[in-house]
């Protein structure tokens, strides 16, 4: 993707949705060429391949977008499978941010040997460590960057290689079904009952 | 579709295919006349609405082909405050797509009420100095119009009996939309306080109509094409029957760079771009103008000649002037239990007493309140939280259950008024990626404009503690910077030194040149311009087929 495509995409999504933020401008093509892969590599088994991360960083992007969105009593960011929409976007449609992960991924290790000088690996931190580690880069481009695509990979149409069993969608109570009848919500359907 | 040789001398060149251009286009070749409609944009999913679908990530991302708005850095626009400041890179965008902007709105059709036709009349609360002026036609005189276009088009709404509320001849074909719960919390507050609650009137069909599906309530609305064509855009009403005349051919991603005109001041036809940006001639006895209220004004500007060195239909020199890009104001709450705003249409119920101006608020200006609330899921996560709320982490998770379906928002539509200093013309160093002078906008509200978005801005706060939100809060007004309401740029009167068009929308210095579309209206209303746009288009479509009958296209009226 060309400079100057990127920038036309970012115009379009800042001015449309007011979403602010350029590194969610993607492409048509590459959503679609994303998809397909998401198709063929969980069609071969249960979990899908990775495409551009090798297995240890893809351990270390996990654990970040499990900070990010945690487990607690429901699901979060890991059981969405948001590592392989992250994996799946650097190999297609979000090319142009590789060199960004590649940079972010010594970052983190920096910081956390900083901070964890035995520790090695962020994924081998603590959750308490890990939390710790990543507020002190919550204000780099790196972990802004890994927070939207966790969050896209997380609410976007499971079609895209995330959001696995619409865990998201359950998350924000959305129903994608197309159609739907009212009583929409409480108040309309309490609507006789109210001041 | 019918096909003419672009050699071949058409009735109409049609430039623009939205709520002006649908309606033009339908009118003219039911009327028996041959017509071209040239549309920048691409076909989006003519024909194959089905195709649309619930997927956001996507439609943030649409192919060219798909794509439904235009692409303000292919689009290329710049903005500035003032004539002192230096033009910036700008973000104004709009509905381009064979359909225009009626694809993607979120279909709100209220009428003009019949004072704002002659607000700078009635209105003592009008300061001096700006651009309001009287319009050259009446309410009365538009009104079957507004019937017209809501029957042709179908509106769903309720007929009130409010002074808030433009009187009907007639009913609305459709009952309005059900009742969302932002709605119901709007009607709740309202009834608190003293306020006037009504549903809102929609171009979204509530049963089948002329051969179309009801709205399923899918949620995913405005910014996106309906999947079962219930939105009654151009694209499914007018164009369809345009086409089916014989008469009628659409030729989409066909960027006009120049309406042509000869020695004696007529206009001949136009030369566009297509798709491979190949010029292309097309020959018309008569152009009608549709292209929206901030590039119609530019292509008249572009089309300069020796005859009209200032741009075509441009004696005035106000040609550009009096734009109106609109203003708002929101404020947001979140309430104890679900609302679900994700189902059903993006607007409903809407408040309408401060529709007037009021003296005793101090400046002049008025709006609607509509409820909304709905947020599409990834809107949400990114960066649709309530202040304050973590951005990631446990505090991040518990905010997003916590607060997903339970906001409601209030958007207020409300008065910008037109002056002189505020206009689109040519930017003298960027061009677009035709080659072509990029649109320059320059802006600045009115003090009183800004008043009046803090007044709603209050106001909406104030219903949503009535309502019993929980937390409410509001972002600071801000001017704005461009959008898809822009109006004002052609502006329409009886006088030609300081008017565009006539009444029955005919330029003044070019007897076979018709601007129908936003860019004539002469006050911006509440900012709700569609319906005024679209009963124009009925209007000036039956006098511009009379004239046409009779010979008189090419002569003075």
């Amino acid at each position: 993707m060309s400079t100057k495509r990127r920038s036309r995409r970012r115009f379009l999504v800042d001015s449309v949705t007011g979403l602010n933020a350029a590194w969610i401008a993607a492409n048509y093509h590459g959503i679609l060429a994303a998809q397909e892969h998401v198709r063929q590599a969980t069609q071969a088994g249960n979990l899908p391949q990775l495409a551009f991360f090798t297995v240890a960083q893809a351990a270390e992007i996990e654990a970040m977008t499990a900070q990010i969105i945690p487990t607690d009593e429901s699901p979060g960011a890991r059981e969405a499978r948001c590592v392989y929409f992250i994996d799946r976007a650097l190999s297609t449609f979000a090319r142009g941010s590789q060199p960004a992960y590649i940079q972010g991924l010594r970052e983190l290790e920096t910081q956390t040997q900083q901070l964890y000088p035995d520790a090695g690996k962020f994924s081998a931190l603590t959750s308490a460590q890990q939390v710790e580690t990543l507020t002190r880069i919550e204000k780099t481009p790196f972990f802004n960057l890994v927070r939207t695509h966790t969050v896209i990979g997380f609410l976007a149409r499971p079609v895209h290689g995330g959001n696995y069993n619409k865990i998201g969608w359950e998350l924000i109570g959305y129903d994608d079904s197309l159609n739907h009848k009212p009583p929409f919500g409480y108040y309309d359907a309490q609507k006789e009952n109210l001041p | 579709m019918k096909q003419f040789p672009t050699s071949a001398e058409v009735d109409f060149v049609v430039i623009g295919s939205g709520a002006g251009g649908g309606i033009m286009a339908k009118q003219l070749s039911m009327a028996g006349f041959s017509v071209v409609v040239l549309e920048q944009g691409g076909w989006g999913k003519y024909g194959r609405e089905q195709e649309y679908n619930k997927d956001e990530w996507l439609n943030l991302n649409l192919s060219d082909d798909d794509r439904l708005m235009s692409d303000p850095s292919r689009q290329r626009n710049t903005f500035r405050r003032n004539d002192q400041a230096k033009a910036v890179p700008g973000t104004h965008s709009y509905g381009c797509v064979v359909g225009g902007g009626t694809v993607t709105y979120g279909s709100s059709s209220w009428r003009h009420l019949p004072y704002e036709f002659r607000e700078a009349s009635l209105d003592p609360t009008i300061p001096s100095g700006t651009g309001m002026a009287d319009w050259p036609i009446t309410y009365e005189e538009l009104e079957p119009y507004y019937s017209q276009a809501e029957w042709e088009m179908g509106i769903s709404g309720l007929r009130v009996n409010s002074p808030f509320v433009a009187p009907m001849s007639k009913e609305y074909p459709l009952p309005p939309v059900p009742l969302k719960s932002s709605g119901a919390l709007l009607h709740a507050a309202a009834a608190k306080l003293g306020l006037t609650a009504v549903p809102g009137p929609l171009a979204i069909l509530t049963k089948p109509y002329m051969g179309r599906a009801a709205c399923v309530n899918c949620g995913i609305c405005s910014g996106y094409g309906c999947q079962v064509r219930a939105r009654s855009s151009s694209a499914v009403t007018m164009l369809p029957l345009a086409v089916n005349t014989g008469r009628c051919e659409i030729r989409a991603k066909s960027y006009v760079r120049e309406i042509s005109a000869d020695k004696s001041g007529r206009v001949t036809g136009v030369i566009y771009f297509d798709a491979q940006k190949r010029e292309v001639r097309q020959r018309a006895k008569a152009v009608v103008l549709s292209a929206n209220g901030s590039e119609s004004a530019r292509l008249l500007l572009l089309s300069k000649s020796a005859r009209f060195p200032d741009g075509l239909a441009n004696s005035s020199g106000l040609v550009g002037r009096y734009l109106m890009t609109g203003n708002g104001a929101t404020a947001n709450a979140l309430f104890e239990h679900p609302l679900n705003e994700y189902k059903g249409v993006i607007s409903g119920a809407a408040v309408v007493d401060y529709v007037p101006s009021d003296a005793k608020r101090g400046f002049y200006g008025g709006g609607r309140m509509t409820a909304r609330g709905y947020q599409t899921p990834l809107d949400l996560g990114l960066n649709g939280l309530s202040p304050g709320a973590p951005r990631w982490g446990a505090g991040y998770k518990k905010a997003l259950r916590e607060e997903s379906n339970h906001r409601m928002t209030i958007t207020c539509f409300v008065t910008q008024m037109p002056l002189e200093t505020n206009r689109v013309d040519l930017d003298p160093d960027v061009k677009d990626d035709w080659g072509l002078p990029a649109m320059r906008i320059t802006s600045t509200s009115h003090p009183d404009d800004i008043k009046n978005m803090e007044f709603f801005r209050k106001k909406s706060i104030e219903i949503l503690e009535a309502a019993g939100a929980k937390k409410v809060w509001a972002p600071p007004v801000s001017d704005t910077r461009g959008g898809a309401h822009n109006r004002g740029t052609c502006r329409m009167g009886n006088d030609p030194k300081t008017s565009v068009v006539d009444k029955y929308h005919r330029a003044h210095d070019v007897p076979n040149l018709f601007i129908v579309d936003g860019s004539v209206l002469v006050t911006g209303g509440r900012n709700h311009p569609t319906m005024t746009i679209q009963a124009l288009a009925f209007r000036a479509a039956e006098h511009i087929a009379q004239a046409a009958k009779k010979g008189t296209l090419r002569t003075s009226p």
